[in-house]
């Protein structure tokens, strides 16, 4: 394994970069006691560095497991073989906030239901990677490394001629081929519920650089099942892949929630009809549940007759006797998550609570077993961060805890990012990483050679 | 040629609008600066052309309103966060180059905000915004979009311009330029202009005269140069 360390110097410049951040406007949108504030996302110059054989396994790894949950979500939505082979509970299907069974029956283009699949993956200390979570619905956070090496190219221009990285600045050419391979027929667009959202830069910067449209739902509209641009001139132009960035419940208000008013009315007739692509596509919520995590090393023996190359972290599951009994045993060492949460929400440290919550949260677990997953706690590597690299005071170098959110883009092939996003946690008891939770990012560099240990 | 949304052809309309009128507004109070070298009580002056109440104190709370006060919506600092406004949610269509250099002038203005010579520190921004004009010109490819943000830079530099009775030639000078962008808008779209506005701004710049007599039916037909009753047509 790389010794991270040995990087710590290579970038420097890092309060120019982070000035350059600021300049691009690398933002994310917090809401806190209902006000909406921009902040800069803080960005840490050390790179995370993988070297070429650690990340081929790792590319490996989350093409089988993304294939898998691909073939997954086509079988759920149609003849359901691997809950009636028992493999699955049916319960966890059903009972699933993501199961949506107004997408019973329907096929996107190409049978690829998550076009775009955020992995978030940790390094434990003997160097293994574990699948933390998979993000089938609206994974977001690729534009922060791809601006970010943008602009530490510029700032550091010798870090790059020093050390053999993979240029991972095609990402958005990836987006664009795994866009047009979903396109129905018409212009790309890509759909933001506006300015206020969190990753609003992102939806504008990714639009910018796939040359897609970016849209919100008053300008557009369905006609005879099919979707459209209303353009200023009181024309319409046809959309034939729609890259929507919100949520499914508020895609279509005539299907989903009917008060919802960031929605296009008639959406998914035209989707059904075949006259769209919606990436990533509805419904998709069903595979990417805290719950159905548990099954996917089984999901990829039973759609690939495949050994899974990447591990899950050792989860539980209090809806099986065993598993409660485990649970109960060794709730003080054991992280608990909520499987309807998402963002760094409803995870819960059994060694951060009080006997009397410990006392209490047992109880809420036994009453909804099927409302949680257990986790060991996985003795995560940490990474070096420059403390004040934005320039604010005296620098030092930290470790701090960091995970992986790798991209896997399933269009003609399914695909690999040789990037990712490396968020850490600035806070030095926190195994929390999420940028809405104080966290920041740093680069992720995927070597072209593999380096000797050194 | 791109697809085009009402909201983001107002957007970018608007976008050339603030942009001009915060340069517009520094130039006019670096000129004020200058005046008040030496001199008290100047800025009255500036409220005039605007027909603004004088609720200042003295030169400084007045220049100090004028550049950062974000509540008074006259304010440089208020015209620039609405320019950044309209300029977010066009990044695919303007470059987020484009958009960097407004945020430069954002920063830029912040720092000035608390600096000893405040004159000093805002000279950048003049170099920042005629940068932002430049990658305008080179990010955008599509003559229709570009078209629309020089419509609003021009609207309102004309606007300003006479309210604040600059010379003849020059506020002659910017007409000419807005009806050289206005010729480019293709029919059918909603910058086509008003002809029946248009004709009062024509009258009013016929001759220095006509000008010199005033321009107060001028600056309100250029406010309804684009009244959707002809927009469509």
């Amino acid at each position: 394994m790389i010794q991270q360390t040995q990087f710590t110097k290579t970038v420097g410049n890092a309060a120019e970069i982070n000035e350059l951040l600021r300049r691009y406007g690398v933002k994310f949108g917090i809401y806190k006691n209902g006000v909406f504030n921009e902040q800069f996302f803080p960005f840490d110059p050390i790179p995370r560095v993988i070297t070429a054989e650690d990340f081929a396994s790792m590319e490996k790894g989350l093409i089988q497991r993304v294939d898998a949950l691909n073939e997954f979500l086509f079988d759920i939505y149609h003849d359901k073989k691997i809950v009636k082979d028992g493999i699955i509970p049916e319960d966890f299907i059903y009972i699933s906030k993501g199961y949506l069974a107004e997408c019973e029956g329907i096929t996107p283009k190409n049978k690829i239901y998550s076009h775009i699949s955020g992995i978030d993956l940790v390094q434990a200390k003997d160097g293994e990677w574990y699948i933390l979570e998979d993000n089938l619905r609206i994974p977001s956070g690729a534009s922060y490394p791809l601006i970010a090496r943008e602009l530490t190219r510029i700032a550091a221009p010798l870090a790059f001629a020093e050390n053999e990285i993979v240029d991972n600045r095609g990402y958005a050419q990836l987006l664009k081929e795994t866009m047009e391979h979903s396109n129905c027929g018409g212009i790309r667009a890509i759909l933001t519920p506006g300015r206020y959202n969190a990753a609003y830069f992102e939806h504008s910067y990714l639009a910018e650089h796939t040359g897609s449209v970016l849209v919100q739902n008053d300008e557009l509209f369905v006609e005879d099942n099919v979707l459209y641009h209303r353009t200023y001139s009181g024309g319409k132009t046809r959309i034939g892949v729609l890259y929507r960035r919100i949520a499914d419940e508020y895609l279509d208000p005539l299907t989903f929630l009917p008060e919802s008013l960031i929605g296009i009315p008639n959406l998914m007739e035209a989707y059904r009809s075949g006259n769209v692509g919606i990436i990533n596509a509805p419904g998709n919520g069903v595979a990417d549940d805290k719950g159905i995590y548990y099954f996917v090393p089984k999901m990829i023996k039973y759609y690939l007759g495949e050994e899974p190359i990447l591990k899950n972290a050792p989860t539980y599951l209090p809806f099986y006797t065993e598993d409660m009994k485990y649970v109960m045993d060794n709730l003080e060492k054991l992280v608990i998550k909520d499987v309807a949460e998402a963002g760094g929400y409803g995870v819960v440290f059994g060694s951060e609570l009080s006997k009397e919550k410990l006392e209490e949260f047992r109880k809420t677990i036994i009453a909804e077993p099927r409302r949680f997953i257990a986790q060991e706690v996985i003795d995560f590597l940490d990474l070096p961060i420059l403390e004040n690299g934005d320039g604010m005071g005296d620098t030092q170098t930290v470790m701090r805890k960091a995970d992986l959110r790798a991209f896997v883009l399933s269009g003609e092939k399914t695909r690999v990012w040789a990037s990712g996003l490396t968020r850490f946690s600035r806070n030095p008891a926190s195994f929390v990483v999420n940028s809405s939770q104080g966290g920041g990012f740093k680069d992720t560099w995927v070597l072209k050679q593999v380096n000797s240990e050194q | 040629m791109s697809t085009i949304s009402k909201e983001h052809s107002d957007r970018l309309y608007w976008l050339g609008r603030y942009t001009e009128r915060f340069f517009t507004t520094l130039r006019a109070l670096d000129k004020m600066f200058d005046k008040m070298i030496g001199k008290t009580h100047v800025y009255p002056e500036y409220l005039n052309y605007f027909g603004l109440a004088d609720t200042y104190t003295d030169d400084r709370d007045f220049i100090r309103s004028f550049l950062f006060d974000m509540s008074n919506l006259n304010s440089a600092a208020s015209c620039l966060e609405r320019a950044y406004d309209n300029g977010i949610v066009l990044r695919e269509e303007i470059s987020t180059e484009s958009l960097s250099f407004l945020q430069i002038a954002k920063d830029t203005l912040k720092k000035a905000e608390n600096n000893g010579s405040i004159r000093l520190s805002l000279l950048p921004i003049e170099d920042i915004i005629y940068s932002f004009w430049g990658s305008v010109n080179e990010h955008i490819f599509d003559d229709e979009i570009r078209n629309i943000i020089y419509i609003g830079k021009t609207v309102e530099r004309l606007d300003l311009y006479m309210r604040m009775k600059y010379p003849y030639e020059k506020v002659k000078l910017e007409y000419v330029r807005l009806l050289k962008n206005l010729r480019r808008v293709p029919k059918g779209t909603p910058y086509r202009y008003n002809t029946a506005q248009l004709s009062v701004i024509e009258e009013t710049l016929g001759t220095r005269e006509d000008y010199e007599r005033g321009t107060g039916g001028a600056i309100d037909s250029l406010g309804h140069l684009f009244d959707t009753s002809e927009v469509y047509a």
